[in-house]
């Protein structure tokens, strides 16, 4: 399947990447188009744009709203949810010490890369690292 | 010259939570209200991302949102609003090094909460800079 976002990759659009390929889609395709363009390309799903379907939903990152619609019921992916949820936007508490780093690193990730795609191929080792640690700490 | 973000929006009156649930997330932000009449914040990749999904939100609730790039033409200058965001984060920092000259603090809350306003510090605030030195002096000297 095609999915598109816009350009300039950070945190969510990172971690959402890593969850399709991983979890949801492996032969997905993720293309991208500049922030605000429209109209959008109709052969593929949209993510991470406000008002799509698979966008921040009641103060959540995309990354949360993937987890629920594709009924991904997996502790470990929802505390990654979390961590991408205090990265990406403000939060009223915040309870992931993790949380600003990540933000941080994935802008840094994206100003080191050539382009949005080689950024989400790297982006694949921080969330692969991010899960099979947090996997380790829950045994 | 500085750019800015502006952000204006509109939410029903009520349930009244909602209206405070945003207003809280601004202050978290460090957004400033200028004029009564639009939220500030200096432009860059990450304040744009964060106003960008506040503006989602606020429409998500049945609200009105408007958010725009802007550079100041006439007015106030940049140094002004620049100084006001400053100030801002001032105050509270000013606080925290009160409280550890008052030498009963506890450095650990203290170090949180220092976390929390250089979040939305977005001029290197001088002030920030002492109080940092300030915590990293009292490690160790904790009674």
């Amino acid at each position: 399947m095609k999915w598109v976002t816009w350009e300039n990759v950070a945190v969510d659009r990172m971690a959402c990447a890593w969850l399709i390929r991983r979890f949801i889609d492996p032969q997905a395709e993720i293309i991208f188009i500049p922030a605000g363009h429209k109209p959008l390309p109709e052969d593929a799903e949209p993510f991470d744009i406000p008002g799509a379907k698979y966008s921040h939903r009641r103060g959540h990152c995309t990354f949360h709203t993937l987890l629920r619609e594709y009924n991904l019921k997996d502790p470990i992916l929802e505390r990654i949810a979390q961590i991408v949820d205090e990265a990406d936007v403000v939060q009223e508490a915040a309870v992931e010490p993790a949380a600003p780093g990540l933000d941080l690193i994935c802008r840094g990730l994206r100003r080191i890369s050539p382009d949005d795609p080689t950024a989400l191929e790297r982006g694949v080792l921080i969330y692969e690292a991010l899960y099979a640690e947090l996997m380790a700490e829950n045994l | 010259m500085l750019k800015w973000l502006l952000l204006s929006y509109k939410i029903p009156p009520e349930p009244s939570a909602r209206r405070v649930y945003i207003w809280r997330k601004l202050k978290r932000i460090g957004a400033l209200l200028h004029q009564e009449s639009y939220w500030v914040l200096p432009l860059n990749a990450h304040t744009r991302e964060q106003f960008q999904w506040l503006s989602a939100e606020i429409i998500e609730m049945g609200g009105e949102a408007t958010l725009w790039e802007a550079s100041l033409v006439l007015g106030a200058a940049d140094e002004t609003l620049k100084q006001k965001f400053i100030e801002q984060v001032d105050q509270p920092y000013l606080e925290i090094i009160e409280m550890l000259e008052q030498g009963k603090a506890d450095l650990e809350s203290l170090s949180r909460q220092y976390q929390q306003i250089l979040s939305k510090d977005y001029f290197k605030s001088e002030t920030g800079r002492r109080l940092r030195e300030a915590l990293l002096g009292m490690r160790g000297k904790e009674s």
